[in-house]
């Protein structure tokens, strides 16, 4: 069972490269392409795809209003990774905070498009944990930070909250914390759910937009 | 007490009391030619115009003096270079209070009309200052002596006569006292000047707008180059990249996407480096600002080079262009430019329906061309958020987008 992609970009050329390098690997498979965010919606549920690769500047509806589009209206909304081609893009943490799970530079290599889509897919490990914590430091913060005090996480929680901003997996969290992998995905659910995140992603930029983890 | 003796003597000693004297005297060096002035031409023209009686009346001369004093001054106060002199010199010698503006050219009526009033306020406080100036340090010199003299204030053949002996002692102690007196009237003018110089020699409402419409210009001019950038190079880039990336990964299973890979690659290559030609000639060209900048008075210039290029263009003009603020006319002009452009990019050599219309609280440009099968694909609608983000500088709106078979660019910008 191949991990199935939409594609959306306005320019047919980035659709048809993406296409081929993911087509081009066996558990990958392209199953539709959309030219801007007005097409996006009817083709996530007549396709039902695992990742969206979403371009965030597309001259309708871009990448950001698409991204919530689909988490709004989809009931098991698919993975979305924005695409972009400047990392200091504003459009990008925006579309982050709107829920996307992960951003793809378009100069990527096509083993980190790949891996990015993989680890998207798994959702046990930030991607590129570096760069959102950049992203992040450049937003500032929000005012009224609150530390996530409210939010009444354990000190367990806590920490395994700091490891996943610093990208751990499920995995290399167990290992740093002796405990085992589902100890780790039961912390890891309860500071999903505490902080109201739908993924990994979300749950670390509240915590970097609340001070709880300083990105500087 | 040593709180007493610094308040009365504090003055005394302190630099910048000097300065600010040195500015009120100068002050009154100004004055001198003008006074020099009326003394030679009031007499003979009020004897010329007036019953001799009159004429000779000290009061009636008196006055008339002054009035002419001031008002060649206030004339002279409108050449430009007064007020760089005026403001150059008070910035020097008032100190830190004095606006920066102050040594800059009047730049509109408002400021000259202050720089004027502060030309008068400087030379008139000045004359009375210097007046004292010349007067108080002689009578303390000759102060000391006056009680063995029997005279004091002698100044050419003029002098008071004063008792000698102890009857005069008071004449020293009274002129230390008129000098002290004299340093803190002028620190205090001084301090006056300065605080008045914010209100006559700073930024007037109308400098504040065109710093503002200037930060405002650079600020647009610099989005619109970065925007290009990202636009042009970064997508070009970026399909270079990406297909580059996919016909390595398919070279040996698709060679005929390969091929197609690599004209994609040379033609995203070739607009990348043409337009990189074209964003690097801009950051060229001299500072924002300093280059003159088109307005809709250019507008038959342009419309004759786009219809050089092939582009028909049918225009509709109604309204006062020339009388429309320059902000509104460069931007409309550039709108105008981008429409027309965007007409040739991508429909090609086509009738462009052009609608430009002045009214009272806006001003609106419309745009049509015909959608053809020449377009090309990508790439659409990028032009139109520079458009949009330079409209919405000046709180206007634009629509753009396919409308019966065409399209169609409306700008609407309040006046």
């Amino acid at each position: 069972m191949s991990v199935k992609v939409l594609l959306v970009d306005d320019e047919e050329l980035i659709r048809a490269g993406l296409r081929a390098i993911i087509d081009a690997e066996p558990d990958l498979e392209v199953v539709g392409e959309a030219e801007d965010g007005t097409e996006v919606l009817p083709l996530v549920t007549r396709l039902a795809p695992d990742v969206v690769l979403m371009d965030v500047r597309m001259p309708v509806v871009d990448g950001i209003q698409a991204t919530r589009h689909i988490l709004d209206r989809v009931p098991a909304a698919p993975k979305i990774i924005v695409v972009t081609t400047f990392e200091n893009d504003d459009y990008v943490y925006d579309a982050l905070r709107a829920g996307a799970n992960g951003f793809l530079l378009k100069r990527a290599r096509p083993a980190e498009i790949v891996r990015a889509i993989r680890v998207v897919v798994a959702g046990d490990s930030l991607l590129f944990p570096e760069k959102i914590r950049l992203l992040a430091g450049r937003h500032g913060l929000e005012p009224g930070r609150s530390g996530l005090r409210e939010a009444g996480l354990t000190d367990r929680e806590a920490e395994v909250l700091r490891l996943m901003a610093t990208g751990l997996s499920n995995v290399e969290i167990s290992e740093r914390l002796f405990v085992s992998v589902q100890t780790v995905k039961t912390h890891v659910g309860n500071v999903l759910s505490k902080l109201h995140a739908r993924d990994r992603t979300q749950a670390v930029i509240t915590a970097y937009e609340s001070g709880f983890v300083t990105p500087g | 007490m040593a709180g007493v003796f610094s308040a009365v003597f504090g003055p005394v000693g302190r630099r910048l009391t000097y300065r600010r004297w040195t500015y009120l005297v100068l002050g009154a060096t100004l004055i001198v030619p003008f006074t020099l002035a009326a003394v030679a031409i009031v007499p003979p023209v009020l004897r010329l115009l007036l019953p001799a009686d009159t004429a000779e009346q000290p009061l009636v001369l008196a006055a008339t003096m002054v009035l002419a004093i001031i008002a060649w001054a206030a004339g002279t106060s409108f050449i430009p270079a007064v007020r760089v002199v005026e403001g150059t010199a008070a910035r020097e010698l008032l100190g830190a209070g004095v606006p920066a503006q102050a040594s800059a050219r009047a730049t509109n009526l408002e400021a000259r009309w202050k720089t004027c009033q502060w030309f008068l306020v400087h030379i008139l406080i000045g004359a009375v200052i210097g007046g004292f100036t010349l007067y108080v340090p002689i009578g303390l010199l000759q102060s000391f002596a006056a009680p063995f003299t029997g005279e004091w204030l002698v100044i050419d053949d003029t002098h008071v006569r004063v008792p000698t002996g102890w009857q005069s002692a008071w004449i020293p102690v009274v002129s230390v006292v008129a000098t002290v007196v004299l340093v803190h009237v002028v620190n205090l003018a001084g301090v006056g000047l300065t605080r008045l110089s914010q209100v006559l020699l700073g930024p007037t409402p109308a400098d504040h707008l065109a710093e503002l419409k200037q930060r405002a210009e650079r600020l647009a001019e610099r989005n619109r180059l970065a925007r290009e950038l990202h636009d042009s190079v970064g997508h070009a880039l970026s399909v270079v990249t990406i297909q580059a990336s996919a016909a390595g990964r398919v070279l040996e299973k698709d060679p005929t996407f390969a091929q197609r890979a690599l004209t994609a690659i040379e033609e995203a290559a070739r607009d990348a480096l043409a337009d990189l030609d074209h964003v690097l000639g801009l950051l060229r060209e001299d500072e924002p600002g300093t280059k003159p900048q088109h307005t809709l008075a250019d507008l038959d210039e342009l419309l004759g080079t786009m219809r050089l290029a092939g582009v028909n263009v049918e225009t509709r003009i109604t309204g006062d262009l020339p009388g429309l603020p320059f902000a509104v006319s460069t931007e409309a002009y550039r709108i105008v430019q981008e429409c027309l452009t965007n007409a040739l990019k991508h429909a090609g050599k086509v009738t462009v329906t052009l609608a430009v219309k002045a009214g009272h609280d806006a001003l609106e440009v419309d745009a049509v061309n015909p959608l053809t099968g020449q377009a090309r694909t990508g790439g659409g609608g990028r032009g139109i958020a520079g458009m949009r983000e330079r409209a919405t500088v000046l709180r206007g709106q634009i629509n753009a987008g396919p409308q019966d078979g065409a399209w169609r660019v409306k700008a609407r910008i309040p006046l």
